[in-house]
């Protein structure tokens, strides 16, 4: 699910394309243009396998991060049968940041590098993330939002060309269908119960709206990188594109259960028929991926403590004839 | 100290600002296994995808959780990555066959009995290899059938003699079936757990009856529907 609409960029240049093997090349621009996928031992340039990588770590990292803030309220859900469905997403989406690890795995990067990079904080996950769920309704509003948001961001990605990408992101987006139905639910429920419930889920749509704003991304400046990685259908949408998909298809149901949202300038404009809205504060975003976030240290401390309290149950399972090799697919 | 609204958290007591951890070593997220699954009964075994663990019996739970929680599975295969040999990749029209060596492995005649004849290629060392096909790039290996050979290398002529005349074959697996963890047919109960988790469907969630209700009482005038 919480597949992070934004890869966040290093400065890449698209420089480098000189130095690929002009046939080789051609061949391998020829095969995405029939609509073939690329498989891991097929020949591939290096900024294709660098943004895959890349792209597909952050993706892993976002699920298992982004199961923290959900997975916080399962002791503390209503219910019983809420507390076994939220379990159930739960796992599903670690076991998601299982499948993609595996996948970035088959172009080279170890699973122990991505989990040392995602503790270190050399990689980046979801911005999203880097908030507090305070409320059962914030945990609803992700539930329901933010799984709504990556799994336009995942249609448009399963159609991509990296083969062991699209196997994941098939099985995951199958998955999914139950998240969103839950989520959907769950906002239902307080929206439409007493008035408490109902404020309760006004204000932490109220919290959330300008972080679900960001999920996609800025605006994508079109570079000549952008216009390579669209060529080569590893990024198969704008930015901007996912967004205006985003809020046409979910604001709508937002405000058919008499909720508000915390934009006075939010309307679809009926001539273009895009929507239009704030700007979000591009600045604040930076400044809460760069690690200044309300929850950026906590995530990084509890993924850190799970690595290291389960060390000592790896280190006794560890065969001593073990041998690496990647996945095949 | 860390501070966070989570209780649970809170009591773990984890610093602050502590030192950057090292960098993992190799294989602490172990080694790799390729798993299979099938998805009713009588029909082919298909590729669904990778588990860290560090046995065959570990990696079989991983699979079971991990690919079989959700959907429909009637078996499941779990064998290690690098004991599977495989072919490179052709394009989605053609067969990867095509592009081996055309030294036929010698279709079996049948003379004297089969039942002989496999008992003496056993005692010579021979044994039984799966093979697996990609039909096309993007989706899944699928079981083909088995051959028996002295080598994997053989186990792949004899494949293309046997299976083929089927196209497109973009990529071979050949893996010698020693190499398979397999469920057992007795054990065939623990795949009948689906039925008991409907909250994980989204069949169970009919919240558009709760939102037409609710749109009903907002407007206690509105003519009928």
């Amino acid at each position: 699910m919480y597949g992070g609409g934004n890869t966040f960029e290093a400065p890449v240049k698209a420089d480098g394309l000189e130095n690929e093997d002009p046939i080789l090349l051609a061949e391998f621009e020829a095969r995405i243009a029939r609509g073939e996928k690329i498989e891991p031992s097929d020949w591939m340039p290096a900024l294709y396998r660098k943004q895959l990588i890349r792209m597909i770590e952050q993706h892993a990292h976002s699920e298992i991060i982004g199961s923290l803030p959900e997975g916080t309220w399962i002791t503390r859900a209503p219910g019983f049968r809420r507390k076994m469905a939220q379990m159930a997403k739960v796992q599903d989406e670690v076991g998601h940041a299982q499948l993609l690890y595996s996948a970035a795995e088959t172009l080279g990067k170890t699973r122990e590098q991505m989990l040392s990079d995602l503790i270190n904080g050399k990689s980046k996950y979801s911005n999203v993330f880097n908030y507090p769920t305070p409320t059962w309704a914030d945990s609803n509003v992700i539930s329901w939002l933010i799984d709504a948001g990556a799994i336009v961001n995942q249609l448009a990605n399963a159609k991509g060309s990296y083969g062991p990408y699209c196997r994941a992101l098939d099985r995951i987006c199958a998955e999914e269908a139950f998240h969103l139905k839950y989520g959907h639910d769950a906002v239902t429920h307080m929206a439409t119960g007493t008035p408490t419930q109902r404020r309760m889920m006004q204000e932490a749509l109220n919290r959330w709206w300008p972080a679900i704003m960001t999920f996609f991304g800025p605006a994508d400046k079109m570079s000549t990188h952008t216009e390579i990685l669209m060529r080569w259908k590893v990024k198969m949408a704008t930015n901007d594109d996912c967004r205006q998909q985003f809020l046409d298809m979910y604001v709508p149901k937002i405000w058919e259960l008499g909720l508000t949202l915390p934009d006075p300038n939010l309307h679809k404009n009926e001539e273009t028929g895009q929507w239009e809205f704030t700007e979000p504060d591009w600045e604040d975003f930076k400044r809460v991926i760069n690690g200044d976030g309300p929850c950026n240290k906590e995530r990084l401390a509890v993924r850190r403590a799970a690595e290291e309290n389960g060390a000592w149950v790896r280190r006794a399972l560890l065969s001593p004839q073990a041998k690496y090799v990647k996945p095949l697919a | 100290m860390l501070h966070s609204l989570d209780p649970r958290i809170n009591r773990l007591g984890l610093p602050d600002a502590p030192p950057p951890p090292p960098d993992k070593a190799l294989l602490d997220q172990f080694e790799t296994y390729e798993v299979f699954h099938q998805k009713k009964e009588g029909t082919a075994y298909v590729y669904v995808g990778p588990v860290h663990a560090p046995s065959a019996d570990v990696a079989f739970l991983f699979a079971k959780e991990q690919y079989s929680r959700r959907f429909p599975c009637t078996g499941m295969w779990v064998v290690p990555t690098a004991s599977i040999q495989l072919t490179g990749y052709v394009g989605d029209t053609e067969s990867v066959y095509d592009t081996l060596p055309d030294d036929r492995g010698e279709v079996p005649a049948t003379a004297p009995s089969e039942e002989a004849q496999d008992a003496a290629a056993y005692a010579a060392g021979e044994e039984d290899y799966d093979i697996f096909h990609l039909k096309k790039r993007g989706k899944a290996h699928t079981h083909v059938g088995k051959v028996r050979a002295a080598t994997p290398g053989q186990a792949l002529q004899i494949a293309k003699a046997v299976f083929g005349e089927q196209r497109p074959v973009v990529n071979v697996w050949v893996v010698r079936s020693a190499d398979v963890l397999h469920s057992e047919e007795e054990d065939k109960d623990m795949w009948a757990t689906n039925p008991e988790k409907k909250y994980r469907e989204a069949m169970a969630y009919r919240v558009q009856d709760r939102i037409e209700r609710f749109k009903q009482e907002q407007q206690p005038n509105a003519p009928q529907a």
